[in-house]
């Protein structure tokens, strides 16, 4: 054959190779956004559960102080939203919780599903943010419809009690 | 929900992931889940209804020890293919996915939520940090990560980039508590005379610390005549008894490895439970099971086992390495029932917590969050039957 054609077979190799390779990236870029995005739902519904959950104890026993953190965790706008549910947590840890009452085991299961969604919420917004830091990435702009992942900074929002199992 | 959970290591050989996985499965089924399990084994061989064979496995040895696992090939890759796609699950969960095994291939082969459990702390960091791109590639199909003790956490924020639930190990408890002592144990135990000490594991491993166990004994036997000793594990009998004087060596009975009902059985067979080690362990399982059959513990004063101990209450710590000071504890142990009987009471109570249902009912939390974050939907307490205490 000619060395000509060679070349052209060699080129097309490379260039086959790499669209491979650039769609594989987007398509991975992608999935991590929108798994991003879920996590961010997701963790913003059990924020909503934990805040009601609250609500709902204060009313019935630990009164207004409480029911004032729920409140303002219920209502806060995006940019304070991370201090009002640390207060939340503060007020939380503050009353004494019976495991034994309904409305208490109600806050206490909200905070444990809660401390899980922020937790994976935090583990998917690494992964997302790392793909599309990525020099390739950044240079196709890649995921651009998507607005840069923002991690929640939270505490931990787990209420330690005697009777919880024992971890740490 | 349908969970489908792949073991990388074969049921042929046991080993604790394999129990794990085990107990866990039935804990769920117990639960009222659809669960299968995937793990390498011939086509012959008997396993429990809930396990699929995913082909022979091979021997490698890994981690000390000689780990029985799938290789990757076409062959097991389909099959693995095959069993999600049969499956149809709700949420894949896969035990130590960083070793090249059928969890791995799993791993990138599903498509929706998968929780992955890290059972070993791998601090091959250099390592690790070499194949940064290949893992990373692996992790980020990972939704939600657990790690059965704070050691597998640690390396998990340190080396892996990433956080993980901590959910430790659990203990049937009822397959520990309902079995029968072994015949003529353990004997009588009264103030100055009798009582029966237990030690379960490889005595010939300098970190189990048998030493200390057999120093605080031979001291101890010939103020207290009717002191026995109950040894259980893998190793050979003379190297055993050649390591007590001659006038004790009857007073020291050795049952060899083994299985997991005599392993329960040996434990209930004992007034007082020893864990004389001096190190590296990162949960103490062992512990767990002691409590669950009702032994007394008394252990060394490590981390691990002050925090399954609940900081000495749940069970008698003596500082590490210390023969006198484990000699003191046991002659007050074993001349004090209302102490002992004290000590199992709390020993109930926070075994209580490593019972497989509610373990399982916190795996099942995690399931949940790893759907959630998968699809965005909000599952309900009651759907997944989290109800009660968790």
């Amino acid at each position: 054959m000619l060395p000509q054609l060679w070349a052209v077979l060699a080129t097309a190799v490379v260039v086959a190779l790499l669209a491979v390779y650039l769609v594989w990236t987007a398509g991975r870029v992608e999935r991590l956004q929108t798994r991003a995005e879920s996590a961010a739902r997701a963790l913003d519904a059990h924020l909503l559960r934990r805040a009601a959950a609250a609500a709902v104890l204060a009313e019935k026993r630990y009164g207004v102080e409480l029911y004032a953190a729920a409140r303002i965790a219920l209502d806060a706008v995006p940019e304070e939203r991370e201090a009002a549910e640390n207060d939340l947590t503060r007020q939380l840890r503050a009353v004494r919780l019976d495991p034994a009452d309904p409305a208490c085991e109600a806050v206490i299961a909200a905070s444990r599903r809660l401390a899980l969604s922020r937790q994976v919420h935090t583990d998917l917004v690494r992964d997302a943010r790392s793909a599309r830091s990525r020099p390739l990435v950044r240079l196709c702009r890649m995921g651009r419809r998507h607005p840069w992942p923002r991690y929640f900074d939270i505490d931990d929002p787990t209420l330690a009690l005697p009777a919880d199992v024992p971890t740490g | 929900m349908r969970i489908g959970i792949v073991c990388p290591y074969s049921f042929d050989v046991p080993g604790g992931v394999q129990n794990h996985v085990m107990d866990l499965a039935e804990a769920l089924l117990g639960l009222g889940h659809e669960v299968s399990v995937l793990a390498p084994a011939d086509e012959d061989a008997t396993l429990p209804p809930y396990v699929v064979p995913a082909g022979r496995a091979v021997p490698l040895p890994y981690n000390g020890s000689v780990a029985r696992i799938a290789l990757f090939g076409p062959v097991s890759t389909t099959r693995v293919r095959r069993w999600i796609t049969r499956g149809d699950f709700d949420v894949l969960h896969v035990h130590e996915p960083l070793i090249p095994s059928l969890s791995m291939m799993a791993v990138l082969s599903a498509r929706g939520p998968v929780v992955a459990t890290f059972h070993t702390a791998i601090t091959r960091s250099r390592v690790l940090a070499a194949a940064q791109g290949m893992l990373q590639i692996l992790l980020e199909r990972i939704t939600a990560r657990i790690a059965v003790s704070a050691l597998a956490r640690k390396v998990q924020v340190e080396h892996l980039d990433g956080g993980a639930v901590e959910i430790p190990n659990g203990v049937a408890v009822a397959k520990f508590a309902g079995v029968e002592p072994l015949p003529g144990w353990p004997g009588e135990c009264a103030t100055g005379t009798g009582g029966t000490l237990g030690f379960l594991g490889r005595f010939t491993e300098a970190r189990k610390g048998f030493p200390i166990l057999r120093d605080a004994f031979v001291a101890l036997a010939p103020h207290r005549p009717g002191l026995r000793l109950l040894v259980a594990g893998p190793g050979d009998p003379d190297d055993l008894f050649g390591q007590f004087p001659v006038e004790v060596r009857d007073r020291v009975t050795f049952l060899g490895l083994v299985s997991e009902v005599d392993k329960a059985r040996m434990l209930r067979s004992v007034d007082l439970y020893v864990a004389p080690n001096t190190g590296g362990e990162s949960f103490g399982m062992i512990l767990t099971e002691a409590l669950a059959a009702g032994a007394t513990v008394v252990a060394s004063d490590l981390d691990a086992f002050r925090r399954v101990l609940d900081g000495g209450r749940a069970g008698r710590l003596f500082p590490t390495g210390d023969a006198a000071g484990l000699r003191t504890a046991l002659a007050e142990l074993l001349d004090d029932p209302a102490q002992r009987a004290a000590l199992t009471a709390c020993g109930d109570q926070v075994v209580a917590h490593y019972d497989w249902p509610v373990v399982a009912r916190r795996v099942l939390e995690v399931y949940a969050a790893a759907i959630e974050a998968t699809d965005g939907r909000v599952i309900d307490q009651e759907w997944v039957g989290l109800g009660g205490p968790g």
